[in-house]
């Protein structure tokens, strides 16, 4: 069940959210900094990119034309965020982390995700909707608990008190 | 030197929450209802300069077996130091199991629920609530705190045996509260949780104890599923 490096795998689900961010920063500083570079687990970013059909919620004689820029801008995005995800881990000084890009819904690219590289841990941040925002947008941390494979870690963002 | 020493000093501060008494036998430090008294952490601020962070980790525990293995588990993947020293450098765990509290009233299930003993009347009450007797309630708590114990002294053997340094607690109350509460209270890092406890049904991936703290609780929160049986996919 280990991967090549014989080291337990990380899995770490970001979106384009500060939330994903903190959850990251957060697991790095708890999981990797402190082991300098004898880290205990091997860390795999794995980042949900909608699809251009997820993405344009009109339909209409315009959407062939504008479907080119709807795909830039995604990937305008998707780049964004993996560069911000990429300069976290090297400010830590944490190396060898892969970075994958899946398209698709965050819930099935983080379950498969988690068969595919038989990861230990699943980490993912929390929006913190309440219960209708909840049921209206659905919630990806939620799903995953329920469904993923391995043991999962919700990570929030603490809401700053008045 | 005897490496657990630590373990049995006794705590220094304690604030009694819950009415279980201090002295339940066990040598390891047993905590009951203390308030950590440590400075509140800025969440936002902390950068890698700070000297290294004690991960406090809370693990809830009830009688299953999800929630033991989540204990293992926690004690096998966070603290992989193989001495005290360096375990104890990575954080501390602490242990809590939360008991129900006892219904002061019983519902007799059942026909000839509560049979009078004079049986010349030949009444049952079959659907009576009567209240219990303060002799029943005070063996039905006796039990309780039994049990909290068994459980927790395993949990802290279990600690001793994979060199982590634990402190427990028990707490009376709604576990879905409770847990939420002590986490804030105590500041913790990281609350553990098994993913099913003591309602196994099949078809429910989580438990709903769990569910609730995953929601609801400030801190992360990991949630630690069973391993696959090999009779599933």
């Amino acid at each position: 069940m280990a991967s090549g490096a014989n080291k337990p795998v990380m899995l770490v689900g970001v979106d384009d959210s500060e939330h994903s961010v903190y959850a990251l920063k957060w697991t790095l500083d708890n999981f990797f900094v402190p082991f300098s570079s004898n880290h205990p687990y091997k860390l795999i970013i794995v980042h949900a990119r909608p699809t251009v059909t997820m993405a344009v919620g009109f339909a209409g004689p315009g959407v062939a034309e504008a479907l080119p820029y709807v795909e830039a801008d995604l990937k305008r995005q998707v780049t964004k965020v993996l560069d911000k995800m990429k300069e976290i881990c090297s400010k830590k000084s944490v190396q060898d982390v892969v970075v994958e890009v899946h398209e698709g819904d965050g819930r099935n690219v983080l379950c498969d995700a988690v068969d595919k590289h038989h990861a230990s841990i699943l980490v993912v941040g929390s929006h913190g909707y309440g219960t209708i925002k909840r049921a209206v947008l659905g919630s990806v941390s939620d799903y995953c608990a329920h469904h993923a494979h391995c043991s999962v870690m919700i990570v929030k963002k603490p809401k700053t008190k008045q | 030197m005897d490496p657990y020493a630590d373990l049995k000093t006794p705590p220094t501060t304690a604030a009694t929450v819950s009415d279980v008494p201090g002295g339940v036998g066990a040598e390891e430090s047993t905590v009951v209802g203390m308030v950590m008294q440590q400075p509140v952490a800025d969440m936002g601020a902390r950068t890698p300069e700070e000297e290294i962070r004690k991960m406090k980790v809370m693990v809830a525990l009830d009688e299953s077996d999800g929630s033991f293995y989540a204990l293992r588990w926690t004690l096998d993947h966070l603290f992989r130091g193989r001495t005290l020293e360096e375990n104890d450098r990575l954080g501390r765990v602490t242990v809590v199991h939360v008991q129900q509290p006892f219904q002061q009233y019983v519902f007799p299930a059942g026909p000839g629920g509560s049979v009078r003993p004079c049986s010349h009347l030949r009444c049952t009450y079959t659907y009576a609530a009567f209240y219990a007797s303060s002799a029943v309630v005070e063996s039905v708590k006796k039990a309780q705190e039994e049990n909290a114990t068994f459980i927790l002294s395993r949990a802290l053997q279990m600690c001793r045996e994979k060199l982590v340094k634990a402190e427990s607690l028990i707490m009376n109350g709604d576990p879905k509260d409770m847990l939420c509460q002590a986490t804030e209270q105590m500041h913790m890092d990281l609350l553990v949780v098994g993913s099913r406890g003591l309602g196994m049904i099949k078809r429910a991936f989580l438990g709903s104890v769990s569910d609730y703290c995953a929601h609801h609780a400030k801190c992360p929160i990991l949630i630690v599923k069973p391993p696959k049986e090999v009779t599933n996919k």
